[in-house]
């Protein structure tokens, strides 16, 4: 799944796409998957499926412990840190917070349905590369 | 001034075309598909476009899945389906489950069919503000089907009398607005069903779709009701509803079948397979009758059955065994043991053994399963073994309708040629002959009797045909065996013997020589 994540991160940088989405410096991909899966979630939905991602996520990326997920599903608290990350760790905490997200979608929706919404999300990406039937959820990038 | 307007009234009249001043063409409610199926009949054709509908229940009714039926049913993305998730079951948990049905097509998802979420809208404003977000999605995407879920936890939000003035408000604004966009809508929602009287939301709306669940002792069945439908004639009363794999399916309590048929006036006569039998009805049974067989057990009512039905194969007649209580693997390997050969009809298709025995079949969809394979093979034999085994298959809120469903089809069948031999065991008692438990000779025009008597130190086997409604008939007791050529009807009948049919004969005439059995008769494996 981390390496799905980094493509994803890599090959289509986020930027502001949809209009809907206010696009934060420090968490791009999930504020992109935002307004999509808020709709369907509705806010309060996407922050509690967030958190839980943030909370897995942070198992192996430990500055993510110190960000926290505001009410309307955005990421907040990277500035406040006292060391920040540098560009690679920043990356890494990217990757694996997205792959984390993208995990819980495959548990609760599944592999199909998970692909139609991130091929929505990130259009220029090939659906042969979203096939999430046989990625694993703990897979380390590095 | 009068006689000015007459002219001209009579000018006008006739100038128009003579259809104009006829009665005015009604308008036509297009009917459209529910997706579930076996409703559309229920519902008498389908669901009236532009209706405003309530589908209600109690939890676990099967509500949310029957209105993604509809959605999936109806949804293309030039017209899709909106389905607005309110405080109820989270949209990821439901598509998390829906997903696991056969109807659920992931490639309509997000075009055709789309997931709006409006807990926040509900949560943080008003009953106002998520008409206006209904309306404002409504509209951008063309929305040809809406559903709102759950509707009871929306309007539970405006409580107190003004909150009750609110939400007739707002079900009235709703249900304008959307009618006049020309879209179908679905309000889901819990609600129990003395409510139906007191909430103006039930006045409101053109169709009641009620689901419910009811329990009898260990067994749980799901009915269906359509309380009102405007516009339309639907299918009165309670039908059963199952939901598996492929969704929720209605069993409507006519079956579908509505209507008499009568029987042809000139109907050929059919062989059972057992030539004596045949004399014994007059010549065979005559096409589409109804056949009783009853006996206690292992007096020969399934080999009787198997060589009714392969006499049928042999002449090209399609058959259908719906089997209660035996493995259909049992019926074609005793077949085998009398020379018939069942398997290959089975491979061919030209017959269907049906082995129905989960113990919470409702007696309509266990009908509706009997129909669908007559359908298939276009089966002219159909057999039911046993009706006692039918009953037992059924969940206990269901027996009570068993004579009833069974009359009702049993009629329709045979009013349409198709011949049903249908067996019952029956306890002997050695005083008298019981027919059936079941007081269900009104539904068979033809009984044959098996029973055990009796005779020279032997519990033989004798049979009588006690009715035929078509003809004439045998009256004679005849003795029978059970040889590897099936049901052998032996001897005429005994006149050395009265009182056979208590099973304890008292012998009136000279005693014959017996020689004893060496070995003992043949006997079909079970």
């Amino acid at each position: 799944m981390r390496s799905l994540a980094k493509r994803l991160m890599v090959e289509d940088p986020p930027g502001p796409k949809s209009p809907d989405a206010e696009i934060t410096a420090a968490f791009p991909a999930s504020d992109r998957l935002r307004p999509y899966l808020a709709t369907l979630m509705g806010k309060g939905g996407f922050r509690a499926l967030l958190l839980r991602a943030l909370a897995l996520a942070s198992e192996d990326v430990l500055w993510l412990r110190a960000v926290q997920v505001r009410a309307d599903g955005s990421v907040e608290g990277l500035e406040a840190l006292p060391t920040p990350p540098d560009p690679i760790e920043l990356l890494e905490g990217r990757v694996v917070l997205l792959a984390q997200l993208l995990g819980l979608l495959v548990a609760f929706i599944g592999p199909g349905l998970t692909s139609r919404l991130v091929g929505e999300t990130w259009p220029h990406i090939s659906p042969a590369d979203l096939d999430f039937s046989h990625e694993g959820k703990n897979e380390k990038t590095k | 001034m009068k006689e000015k307007m007459k002219k001209q009234n009579k000018k006008a009249q006739s100038i128009l075309p003579k259809k104009a001043v006829g009665r005015p063409a009604k308008v036509a409610i297009r009917q459209l598909p529910s997706g579930v199926r076996g409703l559309d009949a229920i519902l008498g054709g389908g669901l009236p476009e532009f209706s405003f509908n309530i589908i209600a229940g109690a939890p676990g009714c099967g509500k949310t899945t029957m209105v993604h039926q509809i959605a999936f049913a109806n949804a293309t993305p030039k017209k899709p389906a909106l389905y607005f998730t309110i405080l109820g079951e989270p949209a990821i948990k439901m598509l998390r489950y829906q997903q696991q049905f056969s109807f659920f097509d992931e490639a309509k998802l997000g075009k055709a069919v789309r997931f709006i979420n409006l807990s926040d809208v509900a949560l943080e404003k008003d009953l106002n503000a998520v008409l206006e977000e209904i309306i404002r999605q409504v509209t951008a995407a063309n929305a040809g089907i809406v559903v709102v879920d759950s509707f009871r936890t929306l309007t539970r939000k405006a409580s107190g009398d003004a909150g009750a003035v609110d939400v007739q408000s707002f079900i009235h604004r709703l249900a304008q607005f959307l009618t006049s966009w020309e879209a179908t809508t679905f309000l889901v929602g819990e609600y129990a069903e003395e409510e139906v009287r007191d909430n103006s939301l039930f006045t409101m709306v053109d169709g009641i779709f009620w689901l419910s669940q009811m329990s009898e002792r260990n067994s749980v069945v799901r009915k269906l009701q359509i309380y009102k439908m405007r516009g339309q004639a639907t299918v009165p009363g309670l039908h059963t509803v199952r939901i598996d794999q492929g969704g929720l399916e209605a069993f409507s309590r006519t079956l579908g079948l509505v209507g008499s048929t009568t029987k042809a006036a000139s109907r050929q006569r059919l062989s059972m397979g057992i030539p004596e039998l045949d004399r014994m009805l007059g010549g065979g049974l005559l096409e589409g009758d109804s056949l009783l067989v009853a006996g206690p057990s292992g007096t020969g009512k399934s080999a009787l059955a198997t060589q009714f039905i392969a006499e049928g194969l042999r002449h090209g007649q399609p058959g259908i065994m719906a089997i209660f209580e035996e493995r259909p693997e049992g019926y074609t390997q005793r077949a085998g043991t009398f020379g018939l050969n069942l398997k290959a009809a089975v491979q061919k298709g030209t017959l269907e053994a049906l082995y129905l025995r989960p113990l919470d079949l409702s007696v309509d969809e266990t009908m509706q399963a009997i129909l669908d394979a007559i359908k298939r093979v276009g089966a002219k034999r159909l057999v039911i073994d046993s009706l006692v085994g039918f009953e037992m298959a059924l969940a206990p809120g269901f027996r009570a309708d068993f004579r009833e469903s069974l009359y009702r089809m049993i009629g329709v069948l045979t009013g349409a040629g198709i011949t049903i031999l249908s067996t019952v065991e029956v306890e002997d008692n050695f005083t008298s002959l019981q027919f059936s438990h079941y007081a269900i000779s009104f539904l068979t025009d033809d009984i044959i009797r098996l029973r055990y008597v009796e005779i020279d130190g032997q519990l033989r086997k004798v049979m009588v045909v006690i009715k035929m409604r078509g003809g004439n008939h045998s009256k004679d007791i005849r003795e029978y065996v059970i040889t590897d050529k099936g049901v052998v009807v032996i001897h005429p009948r005994r006149t050395d013997y009265e009182a056979l049919v208590t099973g304890i004969p008292r012998q009136t005439g000279p005693r014959k020589a017996q020689e004893d059995e060496v070995p003992p008769e043949p006997k079909a494996p079970h």
